[in-house]
Parts: C-alpha cells; structure tokens; sequence
C-alpha cells in the first residue's frame, strides 16, 4: 500500500514534467516559428524596390508633399531599419499587427473581422473533401473497374483550377437552375456552391492517397486473417485496412487545410465571399504591406495550430503510437 | 493598384444630372426612361466589381468611394451634364473680383441623419478636415489647389478663401470628395470613416447602414431627405427603401447575377458580352462616357529619341489606334482623338480625324530622323543602335479593359514600321521610381474628371511627376500659359480658347497619342426605372424606383 503510494509519489510528479516539457518544448517552437515567419516577412517587405511611400501611394498620384511627409511620419519609414523592425517585434509581442496602409485599421481587427467567413469555407471543404474521399476510396480500393472509373473523375478535379470549377457550378447551379445563391456570405445555402468547388480538389487528393493506402493494407497478412474470422469485406476494409491507411490521409489533410488560407483566393473572389482570401488579395495588389505580413503571421499559426492537431490525432489512430508517444 | 484605380476610373466629381437631360437623352432610354408613377419601397440590388480600401472620399483617391459616398454626402453645389453648376447645400455664391476667394450662402433647412443641425461651421469643419495633413488627404486635398482656409461669416454664410485665382473650385465642390460629413462624425469618428458604415454620417438621401469587406454595402433611405438639388428629377426622399451593392470582382459572376434576376444592375460589363446583354428582352445596356482625360499613351519628351519630335509623331501616325480599339473592343469604346474626353467641358471636336494613320509618313520622318538603318529582326537602327521604347507596364492596370491586350496591337503597330516597344510588367516599387524619374519612353494613363483643367495635371511643366502626370515631361511655355490661364478664370468661352489651344498643341507636336474613350458598360434589369447617369459617368440612385414585383 504505502509502497504503492510512494511509486505513484515518484511517477507523477516525473510524468507531470516530461509533459510541461514536452509542451515547453511546443510552445517554443511555436514561438520560433512565428518569429521567423515575422522576420522573413519584413526582410522580404524592405527589399522590396523602391520608396514605401510611393509603393504605398502607387504612381502618378495627386496626394502632396505634405501628405507623403505625414505618411511616411505616422509609418515610422523615416526610422532606421533596426528601430523599424524593434518596434515591429515589439508591437508583435503585444498583439498588435500594426496599422493597414491602405484600408487605415488596425490588421489585427481586419483579419479577425474576415477570419471566420474564411473559416467557415474551409471547414465546409474540408468535411464535404473527407467524406467524398472516404466513400470513393473505401468502395474502389481494390476493384479495377471502379478504381478506373474514379481515377478519371480524381484527376479531372486534382487539375482543373477552382476558379474555373465555380464558374461552372455558378453556372448549372446558380444562373441556370437557380437552386443556389450567385454569391455572398449570408447563409448556408450560399456557402454550399463555394465549398463544394473548394473540396472537389482536394477530394481528388485525399481519395487517391487513401486507395492506395486500403490497397496496401489490404494486401497485408492481418487482412486475410480477419476474412478467415469471418468478417465481411466491407468491415475489414471499415475496420482494419481503413485504419492503416489514415495515416498519411491525415498528415496530407492537415497540409491540404493549411493551404486553404491560399486556395480560397479563388473561389472568394468568383463567388464574391468576404475571407481572409479576398483580404489577401487586396493586401497584394495594393501593395499594403502591414497586411500582407499580418497574414503572413496568421498562415505560419494555422500551421503550428494544425501540425499539433494532427500530432494529437496519431496516436488517437495508431494504438502503436501511444507508447512510442509516453517515452519519447 | 493605384494606378489601375485611379487612373481608369472617375477620380472626380460626381453631381447630378440634370432633369431636362435625363428625360431627352434617348441614348438612355430603356431601362432610364422614367415612364409611369414611380413606386415608393424595395430594394435595389447593384452588382460592382471593386471594393474601396478607405471608404472616406475625403481620403481615398478612388472613385468607388465617391460613388459609395454620393448618396450618402451631399455637396454644396451640383453639376448638370453640360457642366452648369446648380445650388444645393448652397443656395448662392459669389466669387471675389480677384477669383480668389468663394462667398456661400447656405440653406437653413437642413440637418444631417444624426440630428445635427448643417450650417457654415459644418462647411468649415469639412473643409479643415479634408486639407489638414494628418487626414492624408490622397486626392481631396488636391481639389482645393491653393488652398487658403475657410471662414464662418455668419452661421448660414461661409467664405472659402485661395492663395491664386481658382477657377475649377466649383466644380470640385460639387463632388462627393469635397461631400459634407455631420461635424459630430468628424469630431467623434474622423478615423473610423474609412471603415464606412453607420459611423459615415452626411445629409444624403440615403443612410449608410450597413458593410461587411468584400461583400456588400448597404444604404437606407433618409426618410427626412427635403433637399434634393434642382439636377435631380423629384423633391423629398428618395424612392428605394434600400440599396444594397454586391461587390462582385469576378466579370463572369457579375455577368452571371445579372442575366439570371439575382441582381438588378451590374457594372461593368466586359465589351465582348455587351451585345448580348443588350440582346436580352428584360436587359438593357447604358453606355456612359467618362470624362476627363482619356486612356492616352505620352510619349516622354525629354528622352532621347522621343526629344526628336519626328520620331514621336512617327509614333502617333503609326500606331492604327481606329482599328486597333475597334477590334480589341467589340465596337463598344470610342477610339480617341484630343486627351480630353468628347464629354468634359472645353472638348476640342476640330482634332476629330486630324491625324489619321499614317504608316508611309511615319516611315519617312523616321529616315529624316536618321534611323535609316534595319538589323537582322527588322527595326530601324541609326549608329547601330536599335529604334527601341520602353514603356512600363503595371500587371494590375494591365488587365483592366484588356489593356494587356491592345499595348501588344500596338506593339505590332510600331514593329511595323521597324520601332521596337517593349512593355515589362513591373512591380508597383519599380514602376513608380522608373515614372517619377522619368526612366520611361511610354507611359500609359487616364484620369477621370470633369473638368479640362485636368490638362494642367498632364502637360503643365510644374505637373511633372511625383507632383502630377506631367508624363511627357513636357516644358512647353504656351501650354503652360494656357492651362494656367484656364485654372484662373471661370470665362467658359475664354477657357475654351485656352483649352482648344493646349488640346491642339500637344497632339501637334505629338506629346501624347490618345487612344480609346473610357465608358462604363452598365448592364441594367427593365425593372430598374429612373436611372441616368451624373457627368462623371456614375449611376444616380436618388430618382431611381422599381417597377412592380
């Protein structure tokens, strides 16, 4: 008893650490990652070409000298480039994303404002892609007529640009049929047209690492010991081979969402959606570099945020992984 | 970007147009014609395809915030198309015997939307907000010119005082740019407005209720509104109960929206599907010509060899700008022949046809120029050196219009009569040094205004760049007389004189080849009554009802 008491004493307290440290570790990585994020986007903002005062005002502007005097004051451009990144790492810390160039508002409240169209659209995909993927894998891994058959409609989805897709959809669903909206951010039944353009992608993706995965698995000795057990093909393939193969369909889809912040570009701008996508496009081409890097910033989280959602989700998978998991 | 907003867009004045003309102009028939009762109630659904960083016309250079702001801000005077000023906010005006200085009467009847009551200090709050230079004032600022200040006379009289005579002051005043805000949104809120919304509060006919970025913005009638320039064709509030535009960038999905009833305007339309818009029973198509300056391409003076006027004029006879446009634009834009647009006041009509495609002209002043010389890929040469041009080009302005489009007819053109142009996509960084430093041969630009004083921003030589758009770096002391002459008097018919001689000038001694007149394709539902267009070729939305459903 007391034994046992005095072994737990000793366990605890050793696991309590090893999992600070382990989220120690984390958390630094984390930061580390931002901070180059942060640094290489303001290198890569002062060698741009030319005067950030007349990058941000464009050519052939009517605005004064006394105008460009005042922006280049309230935007710290007179500064040396030392004290401007100082002050941008400070204000970072803080919270503060600085102030866009173009639209005169706080990033961070810009970013936030577009943050959950955004999210919503990639959520949306993400789900409509993985059940797409899932049901077209699980039912042709294996069988060369069907395999054959959704290889074509995958790699029709895998190349064709997505701008091109909605434009389609629009078209059939929304200015022929008229079931859907053209466009907006309003309610569900606007958000069904852009999303489903966004998961045809990225289900021609998913649904062929997956195949290949249930193959492989299905080849695998274990299988065939479950078919001699007497369970069906169906549930060996739902069971076990399913299993095996989520793996890499798991890493890819948390890369695959990661890209989003990127791949909604498109579809934002053809269905007319609000989104960090569209905010992102206005950022570039007007050149307004707060935002751009803001941006920049919240990929380099999504990333961070996602790769530790999926770390999480490995061992939930692969029973084998939790131990591995506990000593290293 | 700046370039693509300002320079293909209506940087200017937006003001009503006048009654008389809305009912005879038959070219905006149609969808505008206003037959019937008008109906009071429902909402307008209005396609367009840009957003505005800034939303605060006293701020932002674009045009889409003025057009945004228009309904929401009324000016102190109104512009009819011919370019008649009305009154408006201000009942009357003096202008001091030197033209310096502006003496307003007010109207006493009326208060903005927040209750506030409008009168000369509002003016003068306005006034010192838009010149002040913590505002950063991109393009308002610079429609005051040589601003002095502004003084409250007596609560209804207010007197706006410049440095030099001032002609063009009237009609800047009548744009939403120089638009009048509740003083107790400037004193509250002055750096919200670029955020737009309910904060943006004018003495308009419609309310700005409500905005999400990049997707739409929402106006609401002033049901108060008893105030309506005599340019307008009713009195009291407007008709629409709600305005909603949906910002639209892709041309396909506006197209889309329109033709399908999912909205009941859109603009604009791309030229290539402009006829069959038109084509559509329940469609109509409007075709109002900007003002201003029109997309021309200058040719830089000082830079060896355009400093050689045979060569630029060989430029201008040899680029076939009639068939090129009329090609590249499905018939549906103007080509060009004076750097004015046909309608901005002062248009010079005796250039029309005055200089005609000239391929074997261009070859011959290009042999008296000296480059007599071909090499292997067929240009000119002279001293071995090749007839090249550079002329930067802005991926962003580009794309508008299928500009992309006609610089390659044009560089088909010139190779044609052995010149090489080469037009690089730059970087807006790159860009603007090579422009402001005069790094250039060809530059490409527009200007939308109506007003021909936007002559003197291109050809006068103290409008060089990075102070103005004085991309020919021209130095010419008879244009430089007459566009500052013309900015000194508010005499039409001497400024007309001033302004046919510049218009002349500058094509004579081939400073500038203009091109095409910008238009804005408006595709509109027959639903959509009352409609017509102000002079800057921007849609009134205070006279417009819907018919029936």
């Amino acid at each position: 008893m007391t034994a046992k008491i005095g072994g737990e004493r000793l366990v605890l307290p050793l696991r309590a650490s090893r999992r600070t440290r382990a989220v120690a570790k984390r958390v630094l990585a984390a930061v580390a990652v931002m901070w180059g994020a942060a640094t290489l986007a303001f290198i890569a903002l002062h060698l741009l070409p030319g005067d950030p005062v007349a990058r941000l005002l464009g050519p052939m502007t009517s605005a004064s000298e006394t105008v460009r005097a005042q922006i280049e004051h309230d935007f710290g451009f007179d500064q040396p480039v030392v004290v401007q990144y100082l002050r941008y790492l400070g204000n970072l810390v803080h919270g503060d994303l600085g102030e866009s160039y173009q639209l005169q508002q706080p990033v961070a409240k810009l970013i936030a404002d577009q943050l959950w169209p955004t999210v919503q659209l990639a959520l949306a995909a993400v789900a409509i892609a993985a059940v797409i993927a899932l049901v077209s894998a699980v039912v042709t891994a294996g069988r060369p007529v069907l395999r054959a058959a959704t290889s074509v409609w995958e790699l029709v989805a895998v190349s064709t640009p997505s701008y091109w897709v909605g434009i389609l959809l629009l078209t059939v669903f929304s200015f022929q049929l008229r079931i859907f909206p053209v466009a907006g951010g309003e309610d569900l039944a606007a958000l069904v047209l852009p999303a489903v353009t966004l998961a045809l992608s990225i289900a021609g993706v998913l649904s062929q690492v997956l195949r290949e995965g249930l193959e492989t698995a299905l080849t695998q000795p274990f299988a065939i010991t479950a078919r001699a057990r007497g369970l069906s093909q169906t549930g060996v393939r739902l069971r076990h081979a399913l299993r095996h193969a989520l793996l890499p369909v798991v890493t890819l889809m948390g890369w695959l969402t990661g890209t989003l912040l990127g791949g909604v570009v498109p579809v934002e701008t053809v269905f007319g959606r609000p989104g960090v996508g569209s905010l992102v496009l206005h950022a570039v081409t007007s050149n307004d570099m707060p935002l751009v890097m803001g941006v920049v910033l919240l990929s380099a989280l999504v990333f961070v945020l996602i790769s530790t959602v999926v770390d999480l989700l490995y061992p939930l998978i692969d029973p084998r992984l939790r131990t591995q998991g506990a000593s290293g | 970007m700046s370039t693509q907003r300002k320079t293909g867009t209506a940087i200017a004045a937006v003001a009503s147009l006048s009654l008389v003309l809305a009912a005879c102009d038959s070219s905006s028939g149609g969808a505008s014609g206003a037959t019937g009762n008008p109906v009071t109630g429902g909402t307008l659904t209005y396609a367009i395809n840009t957003d505005a960083d800034c939303l605060d016309p006293h701020q932002s250079p674009a045009d889409v915030a003025g057009f945004f702001a228009r309904p929401i801000v009324d000016s102190l005077v109104s512009l009819d198309a011919a370019g008649k000023i009305y009154p408006w906010l201000a009942t009357s005006w003096t202008t001091s015997p030197d033209g310096k200085a502006y003496t307003f009467s007010l109207r006493t009847d009326v208060t903005f939307s927040d209750g506030e009551p409008f009168d000369a200090a509002a003016v003068k709050a306005n006034f010192d907000h838009i010149a002040a230079k913590t505002t950063k004032s991109q393009y308002a600022a610079s429609l005051f010119g040589p601003y002095a200040g502004t003084d409250v006379v007596d609560p209804y009289t207010v007197k706006v005082r410049f440095t030099q005579p001032f002609a063009p002051f009237l009609q800047a005043a009548s744009t939403a740019y120089l638009g009048i805000y509740s003083p107790k949104a400037l004193a509250d809120n002055a750096d919200k407005l670029c955020a737009g919304g309910p904060v943006a509060v004018g003495s308009g006919p419609f309310t700005f209720t409500g905005y999400t970025k990049g997707q739409s913005v929402v106006l609401t009638r002033n049901p108060g509104y008893a105030w309506a320039p005599p340019t307008a064709q009713h009195t009291g509030p407007a008709h629409l109960q709600t305005v909603t535009f949906r910002i639209l960038p892709e041309n396909s999905t506006r197209l889309g929206a329109l033709t399908s009833g999912q909205v009941d305007v859109a603009k604009p339309l791309p030229p290539a599907n402009a006829k069959t818009v038109g084509d559509t029973p329940n469609l109509s198509i409007e075709r109002p010509v900007s003002p201003g300056s029109v997309y021309s391409l200058y040719l830089n003076t000082r830079s060896a060899p355009l400093d050689d006027q045979r060569v630029r004029t060989a430029i201008q006879r040899g680029i076939d700008v009639g068939a090129d446009v009329k090609a590249i634009y499905f018939g549906q834009l103007d080509r060009a022949w004076s750097p004015l647009s046909p309608v901005t006041p002062a248009y010079d009509k005796t250039l029309e046809n005055s200089w005609p495609y000239d391929p074997a002209k261009s070859a011959q002043l290009l042999d008296e120029a000296g480059w007599t010389g071909r090499d292997a890929g067929g240009y000119r040469t002279k001293d071995g050196r090749r007839l090249t041009l550079s002329w930067p080009s802005l991926p962003a302005g580009d794309a508008k219009e299928s500009r992309d489009v006609l610089a390659q007819a044009i560089q088909a053109d010139l190779k044609k009569i052995g010149v090489e142009a080469q037009h690089p996509p730059l970087d807006v960084g790159t860009y603007s040094a090579k422009a402001n430093a005069g790094d250039f041969h060809l530059l490409d630009l527009s200007w939308a205004r109506f007003e021909p004083d936007v002559l003197r921003s291109f050809f006068n030589s103290a409008s060089g760049p990075p102070k103005g758009q004085n991309a020919s770096f021209l130095k010419d002391p008879e244009v430089d007389t007459w566009t500052n002459a013309g900015a000194a008097t508010a005499d039409e018919r001497l400024r007309a004189v001033d302004y046919a001689g510049v218009q002349h000038k500058v094509i004579d001694i081939a400073a500038v080849v203009p091109l095409y007149v910008p238009n804005r394709i408006v595709g509109v539902s027959k639903r959509v009554k009352g409609l017509s267009f102000d002079p800057n070729a921007w849609s009134l939305l205070y006279d417009v009802w819907r018919d029936g459903q």
